[in-house]
Parts: structure tokens; C-alpha cells; sequence
């Protein structure tokens, strides 16, 4: 098996806060992993390391092999790997389609000009997320926090990641969302779609990941399978311990 | 591009319209609108930088101004045909969007806004000492070659270039690159997260909206035949400029336009009553009432009232 994403002692500082402080993990081509851990804990700062939006202290980050610390967001997106966000922030003036519309675009402005959107593949995803096809000329500021989580969500698939990295999809989700957003991750997991999942919702993580890593203060704790690690003496602290 | 027959009728009627005025007004009325039309380029060139990106700029004078004393100073001064004056004075002005990108990739909002607006400060105190005998210094420089003769001609050139331009950047920013640019205006941070370049993107915009600033500076001054370094960079001029885009529509390109004419002829029309600078009090408060009834200007009103004929159709 190949490597999609490894983490090498990886250190983030803030100031005098250690926010990622030696962490290493690996995740296999195809495999989806939770990352888990109390408020607080770090989970956010190690994707926004992956994705060259923190530049880490210290530490490598390889995606496919390659060493990624020195590329841009952007390059890194055209490697292969995207997130979605905590707090979506979705384009608030533009429709659902022109919002997925970016994501779907090359970066590259002569290409922009002469090639249309690509309309079919906008519907395509904003359905794959549980849109119907009347959302797609809605505005963020009429969707609900469900539907901009799914719409994150569709963005994110836009740029045809291999590697998805998910913060807090379920967040402020119906319990039917949970079950449509868990369908389609299950489903692109059956495609082949690495992922490495970040949530606070435990029960609709578990049948989601093959595996799970928690950690705390930015550094691991635990790591195995998902009952081993939230059975885990540390782990069960942590969180009772936490601002949690 | 999503164009409909309607798009093609009213750019047709408004070519057509334009064509037809000298027929149909005065001399004096031409004059105006030959002021319109390059108000309405360089209202354009700020809403493809400020009104997509949302990068406010102040200080437009100041690459409207390098256009204009590019190809005054070559025109004048070493006898370059303008042919090739104009070119480089294009080029020069895209070099000047340069220099207004530095600080925008590094701050943004207001703090933006007033490094924008030192420039122009900045590029007025210079043309005034750094080689005087180039510039024409404090005063300027006068009997720089026309191009045209007469208001007929002069409007038609004027005419003609603005449509160009607004055409051009009309179509331009229904293509996905105008969608691009208006996401930089609403979330750089997404824009990175989307995988695109948002740097890449910005000097796009800063680069197309000098081109036009130039192209509409060099052909202003060669229809003026003067040039005047006190009324150019004046924070007036910047203002007329905003205000026309704002209350057209900014990021629509067309809303530029409809500001600059209607602007234009505000102006003109309290002339005669408010003969000073008492008049900029008039549009500002004209400007605020529009801005306050419709944020997205004049435009917007134009469109919705369009759109409720087209259902009653
Ligand atoms: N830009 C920043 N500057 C300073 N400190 C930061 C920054 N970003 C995060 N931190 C700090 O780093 C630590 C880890 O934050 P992070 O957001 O990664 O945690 P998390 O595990 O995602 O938490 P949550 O579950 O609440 O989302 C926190 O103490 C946070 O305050
Ligand atoms: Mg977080």
C-alpha cells in the first residue's frame, strides 16, 4: 500500500503555545482515520498545516511522497488534497452552483476565460451532497447551517481531491443530514477516497473511519482502532479533563 | 457566457443610440458626453479592480495620471508618434498596477485604501519637481497633439473606445474569471481553499484595470490637449470616479457606465446654479440617497424593473 498523507514530527507554536507538538501518523492510500480530541486539542491546526495555510515550526508533512511544506495552498490542492471548514465560508454573494463553480475551476486564468463552467458537474456535486437541483440559485444567506456544511462539502469535492480532510462536518446538523453527509462519505470511501475525518459527533464517526488517532495538546495519545482509542485511559481524561 | 437575444438587442440600441447622437444634440451636450464616456472608462477600470476584488482604490488618478503623462511627455517632448505612444503608455500604466498590487498583497480594507491614496499625493508632488522640464511641472503641459478636431470627431473616438472597453470587460466578466475575481472580493481565505491562486487572480485585476486606466488617461489627454497636474490628481476627480461606479453598480461593468453618464449630467445640469465646488455637496447627497434606496446602484433598479416587465410579458 501507498502513503496518501504522512505527518513527521510535526511542531506548531504559537507564541509560547505548542499547538502540534511532535506529532507523526500516516495515513494509507484509500483509508479514512478520525482525528480526535477535546476542544482545543489541535485537530484544526494540523489541517491547516496540511493545507500551507500555518506554515508548521517544525516537521514534514509528504502527500503521495512528496514533501508539500513548501508549496502553496493552492499547489497543494492541485496535488491532491483539500478540507473543508469548521466555520463554512462559503462565497455569501454567489449562488450555490457559482460557489461549487470555483471550486471546479483550474488555476489557470487563460483556461478561466475560454472554457465554460462546467454546469453538469455542478449539479452533479450539489446533488451527490443532498441538494435538489432548485437549491442550486440560493445564496448562503438563505441556507442553513446543514446545507452550508454540505455545500463546504461540495466545494471541497470540486477540486478533485484524492485526500479530503473533514472538520466537524456533523456540526449543527440535522439528524438526517448526518446520515445523508455519512451515505455519500461511505460512498466515496467505496470509490477509493482517503479521508481524514475530525469529529466531536463520536457515534457518527465510528462507522465512518477504519481506524483513529486522538490526540491532546497537540500531541498523540492514543492511535489504533476506534473502540481502542476512545476506551483509552488518556483519551477518556482528556476529554473529561477538557473544556469540553 | 450565457448571452440572451436581449443582451444582443441592447447592446445593439446602444450602439446605435451613440452613433445617432451627434445628429441629435448640441455641440455643447457632445462635449459633455465625450466627458461621460472617458469618466465611464476610468469608472470601468476601477470596478475591474475595486468593485470585483473589493480592493478600494483612491487613488485612480494616479495610473490614470502615468498614461497620461506617458504618451503627453513622448508625444510632446521627443516627438514619438502616437501610435507607439499610447502602447507604451498602456504598458507603463500595467507596470504602475504593479506597484499598487505591492501593498495589496499584504493589507486590505482602508489601510489599502489610503496607500492608494498616497500614491496620487505622491505621483502630484512628483511630476512637479522630478524633471520639470519634462512634466511641464506645477503647471502642466499645454498643446499636446490632438487627435481628433471637433466635438463631432472627438465624440466619436471617445464613444468608440468606451464601447470597446465596456464590451470587452462586459464579456470578460461573464466568464468564469469574472466569478473568480468577485470571490477574491468576497473570501481570499476560500479562494486559496478552492485551489486557486488568489495573488495570481488579484494581478490580473490590478493589471486589466491599469491597461484601461492608461488607455482611457492617454486618449483623455490627447483629446484635451492640456494637461493639468492640480485637477488631475485631485481627490474630487478620484471621488467622481468611485461615486460613479458605486451608484452605476460596481462589479457589473454596465452600472459604471449609467453612474458616469448620469454623474456627468448632474453636474453639468447644477452648473449654472451651483458654479463652485458646492455642486460636489449636490451629487454626494444625490449619490447617498440613490446609494441608500439601492445599495447596488442604478443598475440593480434598471434590472429589477426589467425583470418585472419580462414576467408581466
Ligand atoms: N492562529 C492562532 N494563533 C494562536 N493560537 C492559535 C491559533 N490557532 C489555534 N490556536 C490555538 O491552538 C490550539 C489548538 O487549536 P485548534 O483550533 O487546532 O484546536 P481544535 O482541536 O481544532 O479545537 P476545536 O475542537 O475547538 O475545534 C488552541 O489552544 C488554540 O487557541
Ligand atoms: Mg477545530
Amino acid at each position: 500500500m501507498t502513503q496518501a498523507l504522512s505527518i513527521t514530527n510535526l511542531v506548531k507554536r504559537f507564541g509560547g503555545l505548542t499547538a502540534t507538538d511532535d506529532l507523526s501518523f500516516a495515513i494509507e492510500d484509500g483509508e479514512s482515520v478520525g482525528l480526535i480530541g477535546p476542544n482545543g486539542a489541535g485537530k484544526t491546526t494540523v489541517f491547516s498545516q496540511i493545507m500551507g495555510e500555518h506554515r508548521q515550526t517544525s516537521g514534514n508533512i509528504h502527500l503521495y511522497g512528496e514533501e508539500i511544506s513548501s508549496l502553496t495552498t493552492a499547489a497543494r490542492i492541485r496535488r491532491g488534497v483539500s478540507r473543508t471548514y469548521q466555520v463554512p465560508r462559503p462565497f455569501s454573494e454567489m449562488s450555490v452552483a457559482e460557489n461549487i463553480r470555483v471550486g471546479l475551476m483550474p488555476d489557470n486564468i487563460w483556461r478561466m476565460i475560454v472554457e465554460g463552467p462546467n454546469t453538469e458537474r455542478e449539479l452533479e456535486l450539489a446533488l451527490s451532497v443532498g441538494f435538489a437541483e432548485s437549491d442550486l440559485q440560493r445564496t448562503p444567506a438563505e441556507l442553513s447551517m446543514g446545507d452550508l456544511r454540505k455545500l463546504e462539502m461540495a466545494r471541497t469535492m470540486a477540486t478533485g481531491p484524492k485526500v479530503m480532510l473533514l472538520d466537524e462536518v456533523f456540526a449543527g446538523l440535522t439528524v438526517g443530514e448526518i446520515a445523508q453527509i455519512g451515505d455519500l462519505i461511505q460512498q466515496m470511501r467505496g470509490d477509493g477516497m482517503t479521508f481524514l475525518i475530525v469529529s466531536h459527533d463520536l457515534k457518527a464517526l465510528e462507522p465512518l473511519v477504519d481506524r483513529a488517532i486522538a490526540i491532546n495538546y497537540g500531541a498523540m495519545i492514543a492511535e489504533g482502532t476506534f473502540t481502542e482509542v476512545i476506551d483509552n485511559e488518556a483519551v477518556r481524561a482528556s476529554y473529561l479533563g477538557g473544556v469540553a | 457566457m450565457g448571452l440572451r437575444w436581449y443582451h444582443f438587442a441592447l447592446w445593439g440600441a446602444f450602439i446605435v443610440g451613440l452613433a445617432l447622437l451627434p445628429e441629435l444634440v448640441s455641440k455643447g451636450t457632445l462635449r459633455t458626453i465625450i466627458f461621460a464616456n472617458y469618466l465611464a472608462i476610468f469608472a470601468i477600470s476601477w470596478d475591474v479592480l475595486s468593485g470585483r476584488t473589493g480592493y478600494i482604490s483612491f487613488g485612480h488618478p494616479f495610473l490614470i495620471g502615468i498614461g497620461a503623462y506617458t504618451t503627453a511627455i513622448l508625444t510632446k517632448r521627443f516627438g514619438v508618434p502616437v501610435e507607439v505612444s499610447i502602447p507604451i503608455a498602456v504598458l507603463t500604466t500595467m507596470a504602475g498596477g504593479l506597484i499598487v498590487l505591492l501593498p495589496a498583497l499584504r493589507v486590505k480594507g482602508s489601510y489599502f485604501a489610503m496607500i492608494t491614496l498616497a500614491f496620487m499625493e505622491l505621483i502630484y508632488q512628483l511630476v512637479q519637481v522630478v524633471r520639470p522640464d519634462l512634466t511641464g511641472g506645477t503647471r502642466g503641459m499645454s498643446g499636446v497633439p490632438t487627435l481628433t478636431r471637433g466635438a463631432v470627431n472627438g465624440f466619436y473616438l471617445s464613444a468608440f473606445l468606451m464601447v470597446s472597453v465596456a464590451l470587452t470587460m462586459w464579456l470578460l466578466m461573464r466568464t468564469r474569471l469574472g466569478t473568480a475575481l468577485s470571490a477574491v472580493g468576497m473570501n481570499e481565505e476560500s479562494v486559496r481553499g478552492s485551489g486557486l491562486s488568489a495573488t495570481r487572480l488579484k494581478m490580473v485585476a490590478f493589471l486589466l484595470s491599469a491597461a484601461i486606466a492608461g488607455l482611457g488617461g492617454a486618449f483623455y489627454i490627447h483629446y484635451l490637449g492640456t494637461i493639468a497636474p492640480r485637477a488631475l490628481f485631485e481627490i474630487n476627480f478620484a471621488f467622481t470616479i468611485i461615486v460613479a461606479a458605486l451608484i452605476g453598480g460596481a462589479s457589473t461593468i454596465i452600472g459604471p457606465v449609467i453612474g458616469a453618464f448620469f454623474l456627468t449630467f448632474l453636474l453639468e445640469y447644477l452648473r449654472p446654479y451651483l458654479p463652485g465646488a458646492e455642486r460636489y455637496l449636490i451629487y454626494g447627497g444625490v449619490a447617498l440617497l440613490l446609494y441608500m434606496y439601492q445599495p447596488r446602484g442604478i443598475y440593480e433598479v434598471i434590472r429589477q424593473g426589467w425583470a418585472r416587465v419580462r414576467g408581466l410579458a
